[in-house]
C-alpha cells in the first residue's frame, strides 16, 4: 500500500474538534487488569506546573484546557498521556503495570495465561516492543537476534524473503529441521510468524525450557516464543504512523584473486570463463567472439581496483509504512493496524511486498469475557532462483558487469547468443529469464470465550485458525540457441493451501486456602492440519513469454500432480500450582498426547514435569525491605517431554514415477530412498534446570543465571546410511544428545537521572552439546560434511585432509608432487559456535537516544562449498600463491621405503590447474573457524521535544531515527568465505554458493503519534 | 481528537467476523470430534506403497533405471577412459576430474561421479521386486530380478573391486554392510544369474510378463540367452587370473542349460515407449545430440572422437566412419583426450567432427543417432558375438572364432546402418581379416562398441592393455592410468571401517582383482 493510501485512511479516521475554554476535569484512575481504583497517582498538565493527586477512591479533579495533555504517573505503572476532554463528565483512566520491575513482572505463560514471573520455575525472558524493533526489522525473529541468552538466530541468505533458523538452548534433535520453538500468538500455536508485523507485537516472552512450555506438549520441547500482540487501552485513543526506509548493500563476498585472468594453461583465451590464463598485464584484449556487426569486443586485461563482482548487485531499498489505531471504553478495547512493507532486493529485479492488517478486540458481557483477533497478510515476491551470482565467483576478476546488462541487444556481448563463453551464462540474463514468484495470503485469527463461573473458577474456550494460500510460479523463458546457450522454456505452477485448527478447552481453578494459594488448570486440546498442494508444470513451452502449462509442447512435466497431507492430534493436560505465603511455589504438570502419524499401538504417550521457585528476599525477614537486594529468587525444574517429529505417511515407503514414466500406458514406479520403519516410537527429552534471578539497588541491576541440562533420547531422524543398504537414509529411533548449558544475563541502569539514562545489558550462553549414543556405530553422516559423532558436539565438521608425518609435515607423493591424502577424515569441531554473547547499550540524553546491539559467537567451524569451485576456476587466492609455477610444498616431507619421513627439498608440486583443482578437493582447505563479532543493530533516535509540538493540536509525539544493521563485522582471520551466521539447508556452519551474499542495511525511521 | 464512531466500527467488524469466519469453524471442529477415527488419517492418499502395486508396475522402472545407467553414466566414463572421446578446446573444462584422474574429485559427495550410489539404488529396485515376486510365487519376475542383480553386482566389482553382497540391500538390518572380495562377488553374481535363469524357465505359462517387460516382452529364452551372455562376459573378464578349470566348469553349466547366447538380431534393447516430449526422449539422444526443442546440446558441441579413434577407422577404410561422424571440409578431424592447451584452430568446435545424426545425414539414421525414440542398448548382439569369438579363440567354446568374429562385425555394420555388401571388401583387408589373434578381436570389438557400451573398452584395456590408445594428456604422470574408482565419500561417511579394511583404493594404484 502506498503512502497516499495510508494518508487517505488517516484523514477518514480523524476529525478535529477544537475547544478553547478551561473546564474542570473529573477523572477516575483505575488499575487496568483488576479495574480497582488507584489512589495516589499524580496528574500533571504537560508543560505546566498544574498537578493533582488521585484520592482513595481513585478520583481527581483539576482545571485544564480541553485538548491539553495530562500526564498520569504512578510508581510501578506505565506513565500515560491523555487528552483532556471537553466536558466535566467523569473520565476514566486505566493504568497498566510497568513490567520492567522484576518482582512484579507478569509473563505470558503456557496457554497464554498470564503468570507472575516469581511463580515460574524456569528461564524466561521478555523482549519488549521497543527493544525488538530497535533495528526496525521486517521479520520479528530477526529482531530477537542476540537479545536473549541461549537463543540463537541465523539467517539463511539475503533474498527478499530470507529464511530464519531459530534455536533455543541448543540442538535437541538430530533431525535438523526439528529444533525450532513453538510460536504462540495470543495463546494460539501457529506454524510461522515470520510475516507478522513486528510493530503489532507488544512483547515476546521467550519460554526457554520445555518445562515452561510443557502444556504445549511436544511442540514446546524446544521452548516457546509467546507473542502478545497489542491491545487497545481503555480511555486512550491513539493513532500512530511510522515510516522506515532502509537501504541494503551486499558485502562479504568470498575472496578472489586479482592477478591472473581468463584462459587455460597460462595462455589467454577470449572465450574461457576460468582464470587459468596469463598474468594481468594492462593490455587490451579480445573478449569473446566477433559480434554480428563485425566488431570485436575488447576488455582491459588488468586487475580492477574494485571488486567487480559487486556490479551484479544493486542497492536494495526497504520501505515500511505503519499505521495503527487503538482505544477502548468501559467494556471493550480495540487495536487496528495496517502495515505495508516493500523490499527491492540487492539483486536487480528481486522484490517483495507485504501488506498486513490486524484487528484485535475484546468485549466484556457481564461474566463473559470475549476476545478475538484477526490478522490478514498478503505477501508477494518475485525473485531470481539460485545461480546468477555463482557465475561471478568463478569468472575472471576483470569482467565489467556494467556492460553486460542489456542482454536483449542483438549486437551486444551481453546477448546470451554472443556471451563471451558458453560455459556459464550472463548473470543478468539469468536474473531476468529465470524467475520465482509467489503470492501468499495468510489469514489468522482466534476467538476466546472466558466465563467466570464463580470468582475462583472459570472456563475458557479458545479456537484458533491459521490458514495460508500460496500460489507460486517458477519459470524459465524459452531462448532458442545451440548448446548450453539454449533454454527450453519451462513453467511450474504450484498452489499450496494450508489450514490449521487448534482448540483448547481449559478449566481454571484458583483458591486461596490460608497461606496457600492454589491453582489448577485442566485442559483438552485438538489440532488438525490440512494441506493440499497442486503442482502443474510443463518443461517445453511454445512461446518465450507465455508461461502457462497449457501452451506447451509435449506432455506435462513429471512433477505434475497433487498432494494431500493431514496431521491430527489430541491431548489432555493439567497443571497444579501451589504457593506458600507468596514466596514459595511448586508446579506439577502432566500431559498425554495422541498423534496420527504413528502406528495406533505407539501413538499415545504421557509426560510429566515439576518445577519450584523460591522468592527468598520475601521469605527471609532480614532481607525484606533491603535496599540492596530488591528481589531474589531461586528456581529449579525437571521435566520430560515426548515428541514425534515424523511427517505424515512416513511409516511406509511410497513409490513414485521418474525417468520419464509413464510412457503412454507403460507405468514404472520406483520406491523412495528412505528406509521406512513402521514401529517408530515417540522420542523423549528430559531436562533439568536450576537458576536464580536477582534484582539489586532499587531494581537498577538485574542478574539472571541458570544451569540447564537436557537429554534427548530415542530420536526420530533420517539417518544417512551406506548406499549399499539400498537406501540413502533410514528413519530410525536412535541417538541420544545431551546439552549442558550455562546462561547468564545482566542488565544495569547505569545512569538514571531526569536528563540522562544509560542502560547496559549483557547475555552470555555456553552450550556444551554432546552426542552420547547413536543407533549403530559411533558416527552418522547428517548432510555432506556435517556429522553426528559419539562424544562430540552435534553437528561436527569432518573433512578430508592431507596425510601428515609425525612432525606434522604434509606428505608428498614423490612421483607426482601431489600431497598424499589421509586415510580417514579429520574432525575439526562443532559447526555451531558453543559460545554466544549479546551486548546491548542504550544511552539517552534528553530527547536523543542511541541504542546498539552487538553479537558475538565463537568456538565453531564452518565449511564452504564455494571454495572448491573457486579452486577449479582459478579464482581462489591460493591458486596464485606460487605464481602458477611448480613449487616445493611448504612444510612437506617424503615417505621413504622404510617408513621414515624426510623433509621434501626437491620434489616440486606442479602449480597448474590440475594440481590446484586437486587442492580444492582437499576439504580441510575449505573449512575455517566461524568466530565473529558484529554490530548487529544501531539506532539513533531524536524525539521531538513537547515544546516544538506545542503550537498545534494534531501531532502529539514525533521522533526521527537513524538505523543500521550489520554495520561492521570482525571474523576469524582465516575466514574470507562469507558471513558465518548464514546457513544452508538447515545445516549450521555450511556455506553454499546458493546463498545470496550477506548485506548490511542503513536508513531512517519517522514515527508520529496523533 | 477522536476516532469517529469507533465502537460502531468495532461491533460491525466483530459481527461479520463471527458470522463469516468462526461459526463454520466451530461446526467443523465439533463434527471432527464426533468421529471416532479422528486420528486415523495416516494412510497415504498421494502415492502407492508396495502392497498396492503389481510387479508389472515396478518392473519397467527397474529396467529403465538399468539401461539409463549403462547408456548414460557408464558409457560416458568408458568413452573417456576407453579412448573414444575427448573434448573441443571450447569444452576444455568438461570432465576435468576424468581427464586428470582426480580420484577424490570423482568420489566427492557434492560434485562426484556416483556409480556406487546409482547402482545400489537400482539393485534395491530388483531386490524389492524379488521379495514381492517370491511372496507371490511370480517366478518370471523373481528370475529376471536375479539376473539383473547379477548384472549390476558384476558391474560394481569392475569399478570398486570389494563390495557388499550378502549384507547389501537390507536397510538397517545391515546398516553397515560388510564387504566381500571382488572375486567372491563375481562367483556369487554368476551363480545368482544361473538361479535366475532356472526360476524363469520354471515359471508357469500365463504368469510371464507382457509388455511391462520392456526388455524382452516376456520371452524367457531371450532372458536366458541374456543371462548366459552376461555370465560369459564375467568369465571372459577373468581370463588373465582365474584357473581354467573354474571357467570350463561354468561354460559347461551354460552348455547344459542350453539356451546359448544372444545371437544375430538378438540385442538386449530397452524400449519403454520413448516419446518426443521433454524428459521422455531416448536419454542418449537427449544428452548427446538434441533436446526436445531440437537444439543441439552442449555435449554434442563439445564431445569429439579422439584422433586415435578416427585413425583406427581410417586405417581400415572402415565404412562405419562415415555413418558415425560428420567430416569437416572433407576430413575427419578428432581431438586429444585431456589436452590442457586451448587450440581453437586445431581442436575448436568448428574444425572437428561431431557425431552424425539424422539432421546431418539427410534425415537418415546415423550410426548411433537414429531417432529421438530409438531403443537403448543394454547388451548388444555384437558384443555377445565378440565375447563368444574371444571364448572360442581361447578354446573355451567349440565354435569357430573366425565366423563369430565376422558375424560380430556384420552385426555392428547392421546396427550402424552400413550397407551389408560393404562387409566383404572390408573383411578382405589384412588389417581386418581374422588371423587368430586376440588383438584383432579386441580392436574390432572396440570399434564396434564405440559410444554404445564404451565401458567395455576401459574394462578390456585394464584386462589386456588393448587397444593401446593414448593416455590422457593431463594424467598426473605419463604412466598413470585410471584403474578403478575410489570408494565414494558417501560410503566413507557411513561405512568407513569397511572402506579402510579394503586398503589402498587410489585410482591409479589399486587394481580390480581380475586386472593384470
Amino acid at each position: 500500500m502506498k503512502i497516499k493510501h495510508l494518508l487517505a485512511l488517516l484523514l477518514l479516521g480523524l476529525s478535529v474538534k477544537l475547544y478553547a475554554q478551561k473546564t474542570h476535569i473529573n477523572g477516575l484512575i483505575k488499575e487496568n487488569t483488576t479495574g480497582l481504583p488507584l489512589p495516589g497517582a499524580t496528574v500533571q498538565v504537560k508543560g505546566t506546573p498544574i498537578t493533582s493527586v488521585s484520592d482513595k477512591n481513585g478520583l481527581f479533579r483539576m482545571y485544564a484546557e480541553p485538548g491539553q495533555t495530562l500526564e498520569i504517573k504512578f510508581l510501578g505503572f506505565v506513565t500515560q498521556d491523555i487528552i483532556a476532554p471537553g466536558d466535566e463528565a467523569l473520565f476514566e483512566i486505566y493504568m497498566k503495570e510497568d513490567t520492567r520491575i522484576l518482582s512484579e513482572i507478569v509473563v505470558t505463560g503456557a496457554l497464554g495465561i498470564q503468570r507472575a514471573a516469581k511463580e515460574i520455575g524456569g528461564g524466561t525472558q521478555v523482549v519488549s516492543n521497543e527493544y525488538l524493533n530497535q533495528g526496525k526489522t521486517i521479520n520479528p525473529l530477526t529482531g530477537l537476534a542476540s537479545k536473549v541468552a541461549g537463543l540463537r538466530i541465523n539467517m539463511y541468505d539475503s533474498k527478499v524473503d530470507p529464511q530464519i533458523q531459530i534455536v533455543i538452548r541448543g540442538t535437541r534433535s538430530l533431525n535438523r529441521s526439528e529444533n525450532a520453538p513453538i510460536y504462540v500468538v495470543d495463546g494460539v500455536p501457529v506454524p510461522d510468524i515470520s510475516r507478522l508485523n513486528p510493530n503489532d507485537i507488544e512483547s515476546i516472552t521467550v519460554l526457554k525450557g520445555a518445562n515452561a512450555a510443557a502444556l504445549y506438549g511436544s511442540e514446546g520441547v524446544n521452548g516457546a516464543l509467546m507473542i502478545t500482540t497489542k491491545t487497545g487501552s481503555r480511555g486512550t485513543e491513539r493513532i500512530q504512523f511510522s515510516n522506515t526506509t532502509t537501504f541494503s548493500k551486499a558485502f562479504l563476498l568470498p575472496k578472489a584473486q586479482k592477478e591472473f585472468g581468463q584462459g587455460q594453461n597460462g595462455i589467454y583465451d577470449p572465450i574461457q570463463s576460468e582464470s587459468w590464463g596469463p598474468r594481468f598485464d594492462g593490455s587490451l584484449r579480445d573478449f569473446g567472439r566477433l559480434l554480428p556487426d563485425g566488431t570485436q569486443p575488447q576488455l582491459l586485461y588488468a586487475a580492477p581496483s574494485e571488486d567487480n563482482r559487486l556490479g551484479i548487485f544493486q542497492t536494495g531499498v526497504n520501505i515500511q509504512n505503519d499505521l495503527s489505531f487503538s482505544g477502548g471504553d468501559e467494556s471493550s478495547t480495540y487495536f487496528v493496524s495496517i502495515q505495508d512493507v516493500s523490499i527491492k532486493g540487492i539483486l536487480p529485479g528481486d522484490e517483495s511486498q507485504r501488506t498486513g492488517a490486524r484487528f484485535n478486540g475484546s468485549k466484556k458481557f457481564g461474566k463473559l469475557k470475549t476476545s478475538y483477533n484477526i490478522n490478514y497478510i498478503r505477501f508477494k515476491k518475485d525473485m531470481a532462483p539460485d545461480g546468477p551470482w555463482l557465475a561471478a565467483y568463478t569468472s575472471p576478476a576483470n569482467i565489467d558487469y556494467s556492460s553486460l546488462k542489456d542482454w536483449l541487444d542483438p549486437n551486444s556481448i551481453a546477448n546470451p547468443n554472443l556471451y563471451f563463453t558458453d560455459q556459464v551464462k550472463n548473470p543478468f540474463f539469468l536474473l531476468d529469464n529465470n524467475r520465482q514468484s509467489n503470492k501468499q495470503q495468510t489469514l489468522n485469527g482466534k476467538i476466546e470465550l472466558e466465563y467466570e463461573i464463580t470468582p475462583w473458577f472459570s472456563a475458557l474456550y479458545r479456537l484458533g485458525m491459521y490458514s495460508s494460500f500460496d500460489e507460486s510460479q517458477n519459470r524459465s523463458g524459452k531462448f532458442e540457441a545451440a548448446g548450453r546457450r539454449n533454454v527450453v522454456g519451462s513453467v511450474t505452477d504450484i498452489n499450496d493451501n494450508f489450514q490449521r485448527l487448534n482448540g483448547d478447552f481449559i478449566l481454571n481453578f484458583n483458591k486461596q486456602i490460608g497461606r496457600f494459594s492454589t491453582s489448577l488448570i485442566l485442559g483438552q486440546n485438538f489440532r488438525s492440519d490440512n494441506r493440499k498442494t497442486v503442482t502443474v508444470g510443463a518443461s517445453n513451452l511454445l512461446l518465450p513469454d507465455l508461461f502457462n502449462p497449457a501452451s506447451r509442447i509435449g506432455e506435462l512435466s513429471s512433477g505434475s500432480g497433487s498432494s494431500l497431507t493431514e496431521y491430527r492430534s489430541l491431548a489432555v493436560y493439567g497443571e497444579f500450582t501451589t504457593g506458600y505465603n507468596d514466596y514459595l511455589f511448586l508446579t506439577l504438570t502432566g500431559r498425554k498426547d495422541w498423534v496420527s502419524v504413528l502406528a495406533p499401538s505407539n501413538r499415545s504417550y504421557f509426560y510429566p514435569g515439576v518445577s519450584t521457585s523460591f522468592v527468598f528476599n520475601d521469605a527471609i525477614p532480614a532481607l525484606k525491605d533491603s535496599r540492596v537486594l530488591t528481589f531474589g529468587k531461586i528456581f529449579a525444574s525437571w521435566n520430560k517431554t515426548g515428541n514425534v517429529t515424523l511427517q505424515p505417511y512416513s511409516l511406509n515407503n511410497a513409490y513414485s514415477q521418474s525417468n520419464g514414466f509413464p510412457f503412454g500406458n507403460t507405468v514404472g514406479f520406483s520406491p523412495g530412498s528412505a528406509y521406512p520403519n513402521p514401529s517408530i516410537q515417540p522420542e523423549f527429552v528430559t531436562s533439568f534446570e536450576i537458576g536464580t534471578q536477582l534484582s539489586l539497588f532499587d531494581n537498577r541491576l538485574h542478574f539472571e543465571g541458570s544451569y540447564v541440562y537436557s537429554d534427548s533420547e530415542g530420536q526420530i531422524f533420517n539417518a544417512t546410511t551406506s548406499r549399499a543398504t539400498g537406501y540413502s537414509t533410514a528413519i530410525v529411533n536412535a541417538g541420544r544428545l545431551t546439552n549442558n548449558i550455562i546462561e547468564l544475563s545482566i542488565n544495569a541502569d547505569v545512569l538514571h537521572t531526569k536528563d540522562q539514562k544509560l542502560n547496559l545489558g549483557l547475555n552470555y550462553s555456553h552450550i556444551k552439546n554432546q552426542v552420547k549414543e547413536l543407533y549403530e556405530g559411533t558416527s552418522y553422516n547428517i548432510f555432506r560434511q556435517s556429522y553426528a559423532n559419539v562424544g562430540q558436539a552435534y553437528p561436527s565438521l569432518m573433512v578430508s585432509d592431507y596425510k601428515r608425518d609425525p612432525e606434522g609435515r604434509i606428505v608428498i607423493n614423490p612421483s607426482t608432487g601431489y600431497p598424499v591424502l589421509a586415510d580417514a577424515e579429520t574432525h575439526l569441531g562443532s559447526m555451531v559456535p558453543p559460545f554466544q554473547l549479546g551486548f546491548s547499550s542504550f544511552y539517552q540524553y534528553k530527547s536523543v537516544s542511541i541504542g546498539a546491539q552487538f553479537d558475538s559467537r565463537w568456538g565453531g567451524w564452518l565449511y564452504s562449498e564455494i571454495i572448491p569451485r573457486q579452486y577449479t576456476a582459478g579464482t581462489h587466492p591460493n591458486t596464485v600463491a606460487y605464481d602458477r609455477q611448480p613449487f616445493i610444498y611448504p612444510n612437506s616431507s617424503i615417505e621413504l621405503e622404510d617408513g621414515r619421513f624426510v623433509e621434501n627439498r626437491d620434489v616440486f608440486s606442479p602449480g597448474d590447474k590440475a594440481f590446484w583443482d586437486f587442492e580444492g578437493k582437499v576439504q580441510s582447505n575449505t573449512a575455517v573457524q566461524s568466530d565473529f563479532f558484529k554490530l548487529r543493530e544501531l539506532n539513533l533516535t531524536f524525539n521531538l521535544p513537547p515544546s516544538l509540538l506545542s503550537g498545534q493540536k494534531i501531532i502529539k509525539t514525533a521522533s526521527l531515527s537513524l538505523i543500521g544493521t550489520n554495520l561492521f563485522i570482525i571474523r576469524h582471520k582465516d575466514n574470507d568465505h562469507g558471513d558465518p551466521e548464514y546457513l544452508y539447508n538447515s545445516t549450521d556452519g555450511y556455506v553454499s554458493f546458493r546463498q545470496v551474499p550477506p548485506y548490511r542495511t542503513y536508513g531512517f525511521n519517522i514515527n508520529v503519534g496523533f | 481528537m477522536q476516532l469517529v464512531s469507533s465502537s460502531n466500527f468495532t461491533t460491525t467488524l466483530m459481527k461479520s467476523f463471527n458470522k463469516l469466519f468462526f461459526s463454520p469453524i466451530i461446526l467443523i471442529a465439533l463434527l471432527s470430534f464426533g468421529c471416532n477415527g479422528f486420528l486415523d488419517v495416516n494412510d497415504n492418499p498421494n502415492a502407492p506403497v508396495s502392497e498396492n502395486l503389481k510387479l508389472s508396475a515396478t518392473f519397467p522402472a527397474a529396467l529403465v533405471a538399468s539401461v539409463n545407467q549403462e547408456t548414460g553414466q557408464l558409457n560416458q566414463l568408458g568413452a573417456l577412459w576407453g579412448g573414444y572421446w575427448g573434448t573441443t578446446s571450447e569444452g576444455i573444462n568438461l570432465f576435468f576430474n576424468q581427464k586428470t584422474y582426480n580420484g577424490p574429485g570423482l568420489r566427492d559427495v557434492r560434485d562426484g561421479f556416483p556409480v556406487w550410489e546409482t547402482t545400489y539404488t537400482t539393485l534395491l529396485y530388483y531386490r524389492l521386486i524379488r521379495n514381492q515376486a517370491a511372496q507371490e510365487g511370480a517366478l518370471f519376475y523373481e528370475g529376471a530380478a536375479k539376473i539383473m542383480q547379477g548384472f549390476h553386482f558384476l558391474r560394481l566389482v569392475d569399478f570398486y573391486d570389494n563390495i557388499p553382497f550378502d549384507e547389501a540391500l537390507q536397510g538397517t538390518t545391515h546398516a553397515t554392510p560388510a564387504y566381500e572380495s571382488g572375486e567372491m562377488v563375481y562367483k556369487k553374481a554368476v551363480d545368482l544369474i544361473s538361479e535366475g535363469i532356472e526360476d524363469m524357465k520354471n515359471a508357469p505359462a500365463g504368469t510371464l510378463a507382457g509388455q511391462d517387460d520392456v526388455l524382452f516382452a516376456g520371452n524367457v529364452t531371450l532372458w536366458a540367452k541374456f543371462g548366459n551372455t552376461v555370465k560369459l562376459r564375467a568369465l571372459v573378464r577373468q581370463s588373465e587370473v582365474s584357473p581354467l578349470a573354474y571357467i570350463q566348469e561354468e561354460i559347461k553349466k551354460i552348455n547344459i542349460e542350453g539356451s546359448g547366447f544372444l545371437m544375430l538380431g538378438q540385442s538386449a534393447m530397452v524400449q519403454p515407449g520413448y516419446l518426443n516430449s521433454a524428459g521422455k526422449l531416448n536419454p542418449f539422444w537427449e544428452n548427446y545430440y538434441r533436446n526436445v526443442q531440437n537444439a543441439v546440446t552442449g555435449n554434442y558441441q563439445d564431445i569429439r572422437p579422439t584422433q586415435f579413434l578416427l585413425e583406427q577407422y581410417q586405417l581400415r577404410n572402415d565404412p562405419r566412419l562415415n555413418q558415425l561422424y560428420v567430416p569437416v571440409k572433407g576430413e575427419f578431424r578428432g581431438v586429444l583426450f585431456g589436452d590442457p592447451e586451448v587450440n581453437h584452430s586445431l581442436y575448436g568446435r568448428n574444425v572437428t567432427s561431431p557425431m552424425k545424426g539424422p539432421a546431418e545425414n539427410n534425415g537418415q539414421a546415423g550410426a548411433l543417432l537414429k531417432s529421438s525414440t530409438q531403443a537403448s542398448v543394454l547388451l548388444s548382439s555384437f558384443e555377445s558375438l565378440f565375447l563368444q569369438a574371444e571364448a572360442a579363440q581361447r578354446g573355451w567354446i567349440s565354435d569357430a572364432p573366425k565366423s563369430l568374429y565376422e558375424a560380430a562385425i556384420q552385426e555392428s555394420f547392421s546396427y550402424m546402418n552400413v550397407e551389408k555388401f560393404l562387409f566383404t571388401a572390408y573383411n578382405s583387408q589384412e588389417s581386418v581379416a581374422y588371423d587368430g589373434s586376440l588383438a584383432k578381436i579386441i580392436t574390432q570389438k572396440w570399434l564396434s562398441l564405440n559410444s554404445i557400451s564404451s565401458i567395455e573398452a576401459w574394462n578390456d584395456y585394464r584386462r589386456l592393455g588393448l587397444p593401446n590408445f593414448p593416455n590422457s594428456l593431463q594424467s598426473p604422470n605419463p604412466t598413470a592410468h585410471p584403474l578403478r574408482l575410489m570408494y565414494p565419500e558417501t560410503e566413507r561417511m557411513t561405512n568407513l571401517d569397511e572402506v579402510l579394511k579394503q586398503g589402498n583404493d587410489n585410482i591409479t594404484e589399486s587394481r580390480i582383482w581380475w586386472a593384470k
